[in-house]
């Protein structure tokens, strides 16, 4: 009985470890260079025109920005992360529905090919966040905002995802 | 006496000679001051983008670039934007720029590099870096023409090159700058010299004189039309700057043909000759286009190459004898070899799409906007797909006629016809599109014109509505049955009794089994139980606009419908659910570079993602083993979903199909309907088949990707029956979140405890 007691202790700690790491660190949120190199061609050039898009968007050049993603969308129409850039690119120029619209996309994609890691969905919360936020729900926006700066203090802490970040 | 006859004649003639005079002079200044030219406005392609992977010889990048004026070069040392050169297993190719208000491209020098048939990697030259992606300059599709079929790209005097002016002043109007309107010298030396030929060897018009003939009068050789042409000219000298008239002079000349199509201007002559815009012309260029104002077609570089080079360098001799180019700049561009940009013809494929963008168009724009504005309009249409598309639905209806040859008739009128339309589901972007057999006999698009019973390709609908949970339960589920006994429906018509395509009725289907053999009474069934303004109202919502009347027959598609509408309804089911809008443009830019309008890519969800995969794998089971089997009869592989379709008596055949990419409907039929004498399955399938096989070189991209939260399961068909361990048949099934089966195969309380590890099996993979 002694000989068990002090393996509970460990297993317990153990556990007490685990679960602090799951609640409180914070998650690595992708980028969309992590994710250049994966899947097949399609994908590939997909993203690197994503990629591009986001270095526009960084410079302000937003018609050569939207136009890349277009492009993106024309080689691989089921890449999430285009419609993810899209719904970052649409908040910064505070045009909610069409984020929102962009978001909605997003989300059901990674949700349906079964890649919604969960920084994935940190962004789209965050995003969702400010989209709302633009369009006066405050509340929510706040919930999501909040939500999405304690996961990933880092890249949402000030309540924005940058091109740069997304990059 | 005699003197006031003569003072009065001589009034009388001066009065009238006054009156022409003004009347002429309306006549320019009308011209000169409003419209002056009539520009069409010219339809493009979407770009085709070259990436590492693509399959460059399925792809036709040779033929793509030869239709964009790339011309092939001996050598690839300072290659210049338009060129190219093959060097084994790498193309060099010098993209030209692109330009456009909002996304233009630059020129930009790469290495393809080739293995195989795929484009293994694409560098920058001469920096050698690898670029992920790169844009051809989309392609022209085609114009808008008004009366006239002239086409010209409006350039202004300031962008014109120094030299083309010279060129053209030295060899049509030397004394342009000084003359006013009439060069009475070069009159009398033009008299002289075909005094001396003894026929018309030389002209003696001024650019003012060629301009007011073109503007406002007759090619006729008549005294009359001579001494209005001297009068304008000098009216237009009077009220006009040089530079006004030399400008509208560069614009208006006819410089050539691009097959019907008359070319007018320096700025499309440079298009037409070199691929380039005229502010790019080089010397010996800009006297090429000079040289053969005298006579577009007898002169033409492509007919006759040795003479136009011969007239070119009389251009440059005359440039030089007047100072306008040294002696060093003249050796050198006498010296330049005659680099023409490849012919590229209008193919005329996509004259069904252009009318159907005319129609979206005019709800915006006047017609007058669209033949006279020169506007630019950048279309979502895939040149490639439209080309396989046009092909494949020719070669098709010609293969149906081979198989019937009593369907062969000589009257276009009365000849077999179809249509095959493309979108890409996820954008709604159309991607091709053909209305018909032959755009020449007959413009009707029956893609977007024609309304057409739909038959069997309208049962998905009801299926979707009667998995889609109303009330929280759905009708039914994939492992459901279906009542498929003779069945009597008593309408205002009298009794209806729905019958299936063999004849034959069958108490008890799957709910697979009814939409793979494309089963009426079970479907008419069906609609019944989940409401007929169910069955509708998801129809519309999927993207049907025509009038849907909620009657029995419904459910069979006696309710006609476009062949486009159906392409947009499946769409939503290939998009999992989410409607998108369909579009036709990317943008329209007007000649001043202003963008007037900008697509919005716009996307509505109005079917739940798992419903829409329920539907989406019922239509893989009609790809894989119902009426729609023969799909895989050329080996194409890669996930399909699909429905056939045939209406009474063999008249309308429909074949609907989509991949996670694109969605391609089908129809083949008569306008004035009568038999065919085949089935969706024999007449249309085999277009699509084609058009796909071509398209995709064989093999389909990718999934259709299952929604979080469907269940998967492995079922009894017999019985619909969650299949356990001991359970002699076995079939994979999905379910919506909470619709598994509540019953076992084996059943009895014995499997309880299965089915309770099972359950706990499912949570763990669903949670952790």
């Amino acid at each position: 009985m002694a000989a068990r007691q002090p393996l509970t202790a460990v297993l317990v700690a153990l556990l007490l470890l685990a679960a602090g790491c799951v609640g409180f660190s914070p998650t690595h949120t992708p980028r969309v260079s992590e994710l250049a190199s994966g899947g097949d061609d399609l994908f590939r050039a997909s993203q690197r025109l994503v990629l591009e898009g986001l270095e526009a968007d960084e410079h302000g050049d937003r018609p050569r920005a939207r136009s890349r993603y277009e492009r993106a969308l024309q080689i691989d129409a089921s890449n999430p992360w285009v419609y993810l850039a899209l719904a970052r690119h649409y908040v910064e120029a505070g045009e909610s529905s069409r984020a929102l619209s962009h978001l909605d996309r997003a989300e059901a994609l990674l949700e349906s090919q079964e890649t919604e890691s969960p920084g994935a969905k940190i962004h789209c919360d965050g995003l969702r966040g400010a989209a709302l936020e633009l369009e006066g729900d405050h509340a929510e926006a706040r919930a999501l905002l909040d939500s999405a700066a304690r996961s990933a203090p880092g890249v949402w802490g000030d309540g924005e995802l940058s091109a740069s970040e997304l990059r | 006496m005699l003197g006031w006859t003569a003072l009065g004649a001589a009034f009388v003639i001066g009065f009238a000679a006054a009156a022409v005079v003004l009347d002429l002079d309306r006549q320019v200044r009308a011209r000169f001051d409003g419209t002056r030219f009539r520009v069409p406005s010219r339809v493009y392609g979407a770009p085709a983008i070259l990436y590492p992977g693509l399959d460059w010889r399925r792809f036709g990048l040779r033929d793509a670039l030869a239709r964009l004026g790339y011309r092939e070069a001996s050598s690839s040392q300072d290659l210049p934007p338009g060129q190219l050169v093959w060097e084994g297993s790498r193309i060099r190719v010098h993209l030209r720029a692109f330009e456009h208000p909002t996304r233009p491209e630059p020129a930009r020098d790469i290495a393809i590099i080739l293995r195989g048939s795929a484009i293994s990697d694409i560098r920058e030259v001469p920096a050698g870096r690898s670029v992920g992606a790169v844009l051809l300059e989309p392609e022209p599709l085609g114009a808008y023409y008004g009366p006239v079929r002239e086409q010209r790209e409006l350039v202004a005097l300031a962008e014109v090159p120094e030299h083309l002016i010279d060129a053209v002043l030295a060899v049509e109007d030397q004394r342009f700058e000084t003359h006013s309107g009439i060069d009475f010298r070069r009159i009398a030396g033009a008299m002289l010299a075909n005094l001396r030929a003894g026929r018309v060897a030389q002209g003696g018009s001024t650019l003012t004189q060629q301009l007011v003939k073109n503007f406002f009068l007759t090619p006729e050789r008549t005294v009359r039309r001579k001494l209005r042409e001297a009068v304008m000219a000098l009216l237009v000298e009077a009220r006009y700057d040089k530079d006004a008239i030399l400008e509208a002079y560069l614009n208006e000349i006819y410089l050539g043909q691009r097959g019907s199509t008359a070319v007018h201007g320096v700025g499309e002559a440079a298009h037409l000759y070199f691929g380039k815009p005229a502010n790019r012309l080089s010397i010996a260029e800009s006297g090429l286009i000079a040289a053969i104002i005298q006579s577009p077609n007898g002169i033409s570089p492509y007919r006759d190459p040795v003479r136009a080079t011969r007239r070119r360098n009389l251009v440059l001799e005359l440039m030089k004898q007047q100072g306008r180019l040294d002696a060093r700049g003249f050796e050198q561009a006498r010296n330049e070899p005659l680099r023409l940009a490849a012919v590229t013809p209008e193919t005329g494929d996509a004259r069904f799409f252009l009318d159907l963008l005319y129609r979206q168009l005019t709800e915006t724009y006047t017609p007058a906007q669209l033949t006279e504005e020169g506007l630019r309009i950048y279309s979502t249409l895939d040149r490639r797909l439209q080309h396989i598309a046009s092909e494949v639905l020719r070669d098709g209806l010609q293969d149906i006629e081979n198989r019937r040859p009593k369907l062969k008739t000589d009257d276009p009128a009365r000849k077999l016809q179809g249509c095959l339309v493309v979108l890409r589901p996820q954008t709604g972007e159309l991607l091709a599109l053909v209305g018909g057999r032959d755009y020449r006999f007959s413009q009707f698009d029956r893609c977007s014109q024609a309304r057409r019973q739909p038959g069997s390709v309208f049962k998905p609908f009801v299926y979707v509505a009667g998995l889609e949970p109303r009330d929280a339960e759905p009708t039914i589920t994939l492992a459901s049955f279906l009542d498929d006994s003779p069945l009597e429906i008593a309408t205002p018509d009298g009794p209806w009794r729905p019958r299936n395509f063999d004849g034959k009725y069958h108490d008890r289907v799957g709910v697979r089994e009814a939409i793979e053999r494309s089963l009426n009474v079970a479907t008419v069934r069906l609609a019944r139980e989940v409401g007929l303004r169910n069955v509708v109202e998801v129809a519309q919502r999927l993207g049907i606009e025509s009038p849907l009347p909620a009657v029995p027959s419904l459910a069979l598609g006696t309710a006609e419908v476009s062949p486009l509408e159906i392409a947009r309804a499946y769409a939503t089911l290939a998009s999992g659910g989410v409607r998108p809008e369909t579009q036709a443009i990317e943008d329209v830019v007007d000649r001043g570079g202003g963008v007037l309008a900008r697509r919005e890519l716009r996307f509505q969800r109005v079917l739940d993602a798992g419903t829409a995969y329920l539907a989406t794998s019922l239509l893989e089971g009609v790809a894989e083993r119902g009426t729609a089997a023969g799909v895989r009869a050329g080996g194409l592989r890669g996930p399909i979903a699909a429905k056939t379709g045939t209406t009474d008596e063999e008249r309308d055949l429909w074949f609907v199909g989509f991949t996670p990419d694109l969605i391609a409907v089908v129809w083949v039929g008569f306008d004035e309907p009568r038999s065919v004498g085949l089935a969706g399955s024999a007449g249309a399938l085999p277009i699509w088949r084609r058009f796909m096989e071509e398209s995709s070189g064989g093999t389909l991209r990718g999934a259709f990707p299952r929604p979080a939260g469907i269940e998967r399961a492995e079922i009894a068909p017999s019985t619909g029956a969650i299949a356990l361990r001991g359970c002699p048949e076995h079939r994979t099934e999905y379910f919506l979140p909470g619709t598994l089966p509540s019953t076992f195969c084996p059943g009895g309380d014995g499997h309880e405890a299965e089915s309770i590890q099972r359950g706990f099996l499912r949570w763990l993979r669903d949670n952790l």
